[in-house]
């Protein structure tokens, strides 16, 4: 059972509330729900429409035929009405006026209604968020005024819980102790500055402090002072945000002052398409900055992935005194997730590096002998140098202590795909019965060994990559000298849907 | 309990014989010496420095630090302070250092007003990059990127510091290293943001500019707004004319950065972050 259901209306009308209760309703009801969040750049009008995806199985993506519409607008009915199914229904707010501000708590309760999950379900969902008695009734006079059309039994999977990546971020940087967050604030990177900034003073949280500076390259430089002083601090922006703190990054590099960036990408170049998704920014996040030194680059493809992995990233950056990207996109962000699985226990982490305050240290952005004093010395130059891609050996074998890359789908198939990042759910909802094996790499760099390996066991191998050069497939190309030469390529700022997806890989003959 | 504290490192000192820059970093060690022997703990200071030959300085002193990029000198020390609060910062930075490629963050330090000290070596010119002009020269000044001569008039930073809410804003003449130790130390001592503008001859480039001490003249500590306004005005950057103010021209009691963050204040005079 799968059921893909279209929420739109004007921005500012509360679709998202809409497809929040209705999610939190199916999550207890034991379903899995997904859901896709689509808006233009603007605050007020406009078209802005959300797809929530139902399922008795794990679910990461939607499908581009819809079971339904719950239009708030008539314009939300004209674009989407030739994507309905057979058995479709349309909900219109015409039906609905006199609700006023609490529409879309009418519309909330009609759904509940078609999908068949009890009244007593909805009240109480209504309650806790509201409790107040126009809310209670609008969603009543919702629910009362439709008819049970999917009849969803509760069933018995416990423990569901929903998140977006930039949520999933954010628990991962508490969990490893954050203290600082700098930003400055640009799409899609800005929900876990919110998210931070509204965690700030609860239950003594590591002392979080969340600042706002005056741009990017004060962002990036002002993170480098906080890390030495001894603040575990990251920072967070999009594509150009980093283009501007790829000074901060070189310094970095040569100061060796732990540093982390979340980098939440969207379609460029220049302001491009703002308010979707993309993963063009593979070569700016593993080649941002000048001159040669050691990075990380890790790419989530899920909410559970960004709390592991953004742990990770702080582990190793304070281990190493070097820098960690977590690259994630506008649709890991903010699509909304469920899962049921635990992320595994948060790695400890511990500021034993010199700090001031407590002895005399020096970080420097020239090239520098072991206190810290500028040298132009070729021999020191040379060892300097040296040390610096030796830190990225002993980085490279750290990092195989975790999970470099996963392999999903039928493991024994001589069929791969390899991909990286958000579209690991779509992947794995649209090669479900597929004979696919496919391999998801989540550190970009290092690259781990393994992909050659499966590479190597193939026989076709296909690439897939919201991008239109195909990103990894280079990175792939330079590391083991193989070109990838079917690929599925999309890059019009929306997300793959499943079952377009699946045809896709389906019409790749050999 | 009395340990020899040395503030000097043993490196090579680089700037051109005679430079002024030698006569602030002797200023610098005076009030450091002083300070420590008031009570602050070496350990405590951090400089950032940007890049230019005031940025030498960073190995010269025997304190923390960091030798920053060009224009950062003041996100970089914000930081340091956003990090820890406990850390006494000094930043020293250039005129085009500071006023061309870091003026957002000059603007922005006087909102802030974080609890930190940033001394300007101003001597009108690029020197390390062979005498450029900067958005303090004066107008006219031909060097090898403008051989038609510099067309804009500068800008004035007492002005702008004035403009921007700054609490403290000071200026000195590097050569009178006692009078600069003096006014440092008030710097250093003020609650809240403190902007030190150093008059500074460069030996080599911009030499038309050099030898204005003649203008200069010494006031007492100055509190008014108005007051501050009149001694920004008497000398505009441009000629050797007028009068040129030296001393503490404005300060005002001003809440800090600190004081601001709930976070900042618990940590105040506490050992930082687990």
């Amino acid at each position: 059972m799968r059921l893909n259901i279209l929420i739109g209306g004007k921005a500012g009308q509360g679709i998202n509330k809409i497809s929040e209760i209705v999610s939190k309703i199916l999550i207890k009801q034991g379903y899995f729900v997904f859901n896709y969040r689509d808006y233009p750049s603007l605050i007020r009008g406009g078209h802005n429409f959300n797809i929530l995806s139902i399922s008795e199985e794990k679910v990461g993506s939607y499908q581009s035929g819809l079971d339904g519409i719950i239009a708030l607008d008539q314009k939300t009915i004209i674009l989407h009405k030739n994507k309905l199914k057979k058995k479709e229904f349309i909900i219109d707010s015409k039906d609905f006026e006199t609700f006023g501000r609490n529409l879309n708590l009418a519309l909330a309760g009609a759904l509940i209604k078609i999908l068949g999950i009890d009244r007593k379900n909805l009240m109480k969902q209504i309650k806790k968020e509201f409790n107040k008695k126009e809310a209670l009734s609008a969603a009543e006079k919702g629910f009362t005024s439709q008819k049970n059309r999917f009849n969803l039994k509760k069933r018995n999977n416990n423990n569901i819980i929903i998140m977006t990546g930039s949520q999933a971020i954010t628990q991962g940087a508490i969990n490893s102790g954050i203290n600082r967050y700098l930003a400055y604030p640009m799409t899609p990177a800005t929900e876990v500055m919110h998210e931070l900034a509204a965690r700030q003073l609860k239950n003594n949280e590591n002392n979080l402090l969340v600042f706002q500076a005056e741009n990017e390259t004060a962002v990036v430089n002002a993170a480098l002072g906080a890390s030495f002083s001894g603040a575990k601090t990251m920072i967070g922006t999009s594509g150009g945000g980093f283009d501007l703190m790829c000074e901060g990054l070189s310094l970095q590099g040569q100061s060796e002052i732990p540093l982390i960036v979340y980098l939440a990408s969207r379609p460029g170049p220049g302001t491009g398409v703002p308010t979707y998704s993309s993963q063009a920014d593979l070569n700016l996040a593993l080649r941002g900055g000048h001159g040669e030194f050691p990075r990380v680059v890790v790419a989530p493809g899920d909410p559970l992935e960004c709390i592991e992995k953004t742990n990770e990233a702080f582990y190793l950056s304070e281990k190493f005194n070097s820098l960690s990207i977590i690259l994630s996109d506008k649709h890991l962000a903010e699509s909304w997730f469920s899962f049921n699985r635990k992320p595994t226990k948060a790695l400890k982490l511990k500021v034993s590096r010199k700090i001031p305050g407590k002895e005399i240290v020096k970080a420097s952005s020239y090239e520098h002998d072991g206190k810290g004093n500028t040298t132009e010395d070729a021999e020191i130059t040379v060892r300097k140098a040296r040390e610096r891609l030796l830190k990225y050996e002993k980085i490279k074998k750290e990092c195989e202590k975790f999970e470099m890359i996963k392999i999903h789908g039928k493991k024994k198939s001589k069929n791969l795909i390899i991909s990286w990042g958000s579209t690991k759910t779509v992947i794995l909802d649209a090669i479900k019965d597929l004979d696919y094996k496919f391999l998801q790499v989540l550190y970009l760099k290092p690259l781990s060994d393994q992909v050659k390996e499966e590479m190597k066991k193939a026989r076709k191998i296909i690439l897939i990559e919201q991008n239109v050069t195909g990103q990894l497939g280079r990175v792939i190309r330079e590391k083991t000298g193989i070109k990838i030469r079917q690929r599925i390529l999309k890059y019009d700022g929306r997300p793959f849907s499943s079952d377009e997806l699946r045809t896709e890989i389906l019409n790749i003959k050999k | 309990m009395s340990k020899k504290i040395e503030l000097r490192t043993k490196n090579e000192d680089t700037w051109c014989p005679g430079c002024p820059n030698h006569s602030i970093l002797e200023s610098t060690k005076r009030v450091l010496a002083k300070l420590i022997s008031k009570g602050y703990r070496q350990e405590d200071f951090a400089m950032v420095t940007g890049i230019g030959c005031h940025a030498k300085i960073f190995d010269y002193l025997n304190i923390s630090g960091i030798y920053g990029l060009h224009g950062r000198v003041l996100p970089t020390a914000l930081g340091m302070k956003l990090g820890n609060p406990n850390l006494t910062v000094l930043g020293f930075a250039g005129d085009g250092d500071t006023y061309a490629e870091g003026m957002a963050h000059f603007i922005h330090a006087g909102r802030y007003n974080a609890d930190m000290t940033l001394i300007v070596h101003d001597n009108q010119s690029f020197s390390l990059t062979t005498g450029q002009s900067t958005p303090t020269t004066q107008q006219g000044y031909k060097n090898k990127a403008e051989p038609l001569g510099e067309f804009n008039n500068p800008l004035n930073p007492i002005k702008l510091g004035l403009a921007s809410g700054m609490s403290f804003i000071a200026r000195c003449n590097a050569r009178d290293i006692e009078h600069t130790a003096k006014i440092l130390e008030k710097a250093v001592r003020h609650k809240g943001f403190s902007f030190v503008e150093i008059i500074q001859d460069c030996l080599i480039f911009n030499l038309e500019v050099n030898n204005k001490d003649d203008l200069m003249y010494k006031i007492s500590d100055n509190k008014s707004k108005d007051e501050a306004e009149r001694l920004a005005e008497k000398w505009d950057y441009n000629n050797k004319q007028g009068q040129i103010p030296l001393g503490v021209i404005y300060q005002e009691k001003k809440k800090t950065m600190e004081e601001k963050w709930p976070q900042l204040s618990a940590l105040k005079n506490r050992k930082l972050l687990k």
